[in-house]
């Protein structure tokens, strides 16, 4: 399978996965969508040092992998390529900040190492509560959240539209790889005198069929505004976990518990 | 004598000055007519099609459904009216599920959620397609695909249904299963095909569109029979209209 076709196919494997009939993907999109901000906000807000309060906020990603049912490998596969980015963000913050802040085991740790772990912690962290999100929410019950929470119209539009073109675009692309690797039997890759030709005829084929995607959502009443996933209330199960959910990162946020657990050893 | 559905007067179309797709149509559509729009590649029926349904507005003439002029303003009033099938279901589906999809045009009239079920069931039933609500689109075959996106129009009830070659990469089964959902439609059709046989099945009225403009419009039993003009229009006649040794002799199976 080519990395084009791959790639394809992992978006087509989110949207399964979001479409579960899991307890967690039956929630309200809303109520997913807040406590993943608040999660967020909570794991960026802490001290650029406070490695194990950050530590201890990554119980509730894997409460969520448990509870949805979701592989926690299938995760990182898919994210190989983000989660390395995202490392390597504070990657100087030792060589520039050498200051000790600790000693252990005769190691020296230094508020650089510190914050780069910290930072690193955090990257990973974010990205696995935003993969939780579209893993247990369609994108269109995203975009509705999205829209309750009154971001503009034009945004949430923008959004949709564009994850549409993306598997539109990965769709031409797979057809334009094929067809050059047929003609171009035990050639390597793409020649790289063919990319310019190839990836203009594939942006204009694919910006063909967006267009006529589009058309086919006007011709159904579509007037740039995506009408509500279901206009089902937020029922009592989705207070509960909003309220639980939201009770359990705030006092992860506040308490550091894997000082306090530390702590009983020391 | 029944209710005119769509009137088109002296419709002229080009995409570039010079070469004209459609020169001077002119034909009125009733109730309830089953249309097929029959011609070689490049007379202009795709382009018809379209413009009826108000993807082209750069005309000249005059077309009118149930009344309305066609142009910008009334856009979303004749959209209601009528339901396009596109050639490639590729490109009608867009949604996660199958549900989600036919769901899509109800809820944007902003029906109430129990009459959305209602019409995805009631139009997954007509093209026999109950059982496969939540299936992924991307994980249907091409029949089936197409069958679904027949019902995201039926799901919206339309007073008119165009349809853009629809029996193009069906196999017999399906192809027979549209027919019957064709044949069920009883309102205002109106298909564009080279699948002559296909026309034979669905349409009691065939207009033949050659370099623009209307040559025949009338009965499919006259025109479907009439090997001379059809060739000259660059088609041949349906394969169950000709003998064994006819299509032993133009070297068709």
């Amino acid at each position: 399978m080519s990395r084009i076709t791959g790639a394809l196919r992992e978006m087509q494997t989110i949207e399964e996965t979001s479409s579960r009939d899991q307890w967690v993907n039956a929630l309200h999109p809303l109520v997913k969508f807040c406590v993943t901000i608040f999660y967020l906000v909570s794991v960026i807000s802490c001290g650029r040092y406070d490695l194990t309060r950050v530590l201890g906020l990554a119980l509730y990603p894997f409460f969520l992998f448990e509870m949805a049912e979701l592989s926690f490998r299938d995760a990182l596969v898919r994210l190989r390529i983000v989660l390395p980015l995202v490392c390597i963000v504070g990657i100087f913050n030792p060589i520039l900040d050498r200051q000790p802040a600790a000693e252990f085991l005769g190691f020296t740790l230094t508020t650089g190492l510190l914050s780069m772990l910290t930072l690193m912690a955090k990257g990973v962290l974010t990205v696995l509560s935003s993969y939780l999100l579209a893993a247990t929410t369609p994108v269109k019950g995203i975009c509705t959240a999205m829209r309750m929470v009154h971001i503009p119209r034009m945004i949430v539009t923008e959004f949709m539209l564009i994850w549409r073109y993306l598997s539109l675009f990965l769709g031409e692309a797979e057809k334009t790889s094929q067809a050059y690797s047929l003609r171009a039997p035990g050639q390597k890759g793409i020649a790289i005198s063919s990319w310019g030709s190839l990836l203009g005829s594939m942006l204009l084929r694919s910006m063909d069929r967006a267009s006529e995607v589009y058309e086919a959502m006007c011709l159904r009443g579509f007037t740039g505004d995506f009408p509500s996933v279901r206009e089902e209330k937020i029922h009592r199960r989705d207070m509960t976990y909003l309220a639980a959910m939201g009770a359990g990162i705030l006092f992860l946020r506040l308490v550091p518990v894997l000082s306090l657990i530390g702590g009983i050893f020391v | 004598m029944s209710h005119i559905h769509i009137e088109v007067k002296d419709l002229t179309f080009a995409y570039e000055k010079e070469h004209k797709i459609l020169d001077g149509v002119t034909f009125t559509a009733r109730e309830q007519d089953a249309i097929g729009i029959i011609g070689a590649n490049g007379a202009g029926k795709s382009t018809l099609i379209r413009i009826l349904v108000g993807l082209l507005l750069s005309f000249e003439g005059s077309v009118r459904v149930e009344e309305i002029p066609l142009e910008k303003a009334t856009l979303p009033r004749i959209r209601e009216k009528i339901g396009y099938v596109f050639q490639d279901a590729d490109n009608q589906l867009f949604s996660t599920s199958v549900y989600e999809d036919v769901a899509f045009g109800p809820r944007n009239y902003g029906l109430p959620e129990k009459e959305v079920d209602r019409r995805v069931s009631l139009a997954l039933q007509k093209v026999r397609m109950e059982g496969f609500e939540k299936k992924p689109i991307h994980k249907l075959s091409g029949g089936e695909k197409k069958l679904v996106s027949i019902a995201t129009i039926l799901s919206m009830t339309p007073d008119i249904l165009l349809m853009d070659e629809p029996s193009a990469a069906l196999d017999p089964r399906n192809r027979r299963n549209l027919i019957r959902i064709l044949n069920e439609f009883d309102h205002l059709k109106i298909l564009t095909s080279h699948d002559l046989d296909f026309i034979w099945d669905t349409c009691s009225r065939v207009i033949l569109l050659g370099e623009g403009r209307i040559l025949y419009d009338g009965d499919p039993e006259e025109i479907l029979r009439d090997r001379k003009t059809l060739e000259e229009s660059g088609l041949e006649l349906p394969l169950s209209l000709t003998t064994r040794e006819e299509r032993a002799a133009s070297g068709r199976n």
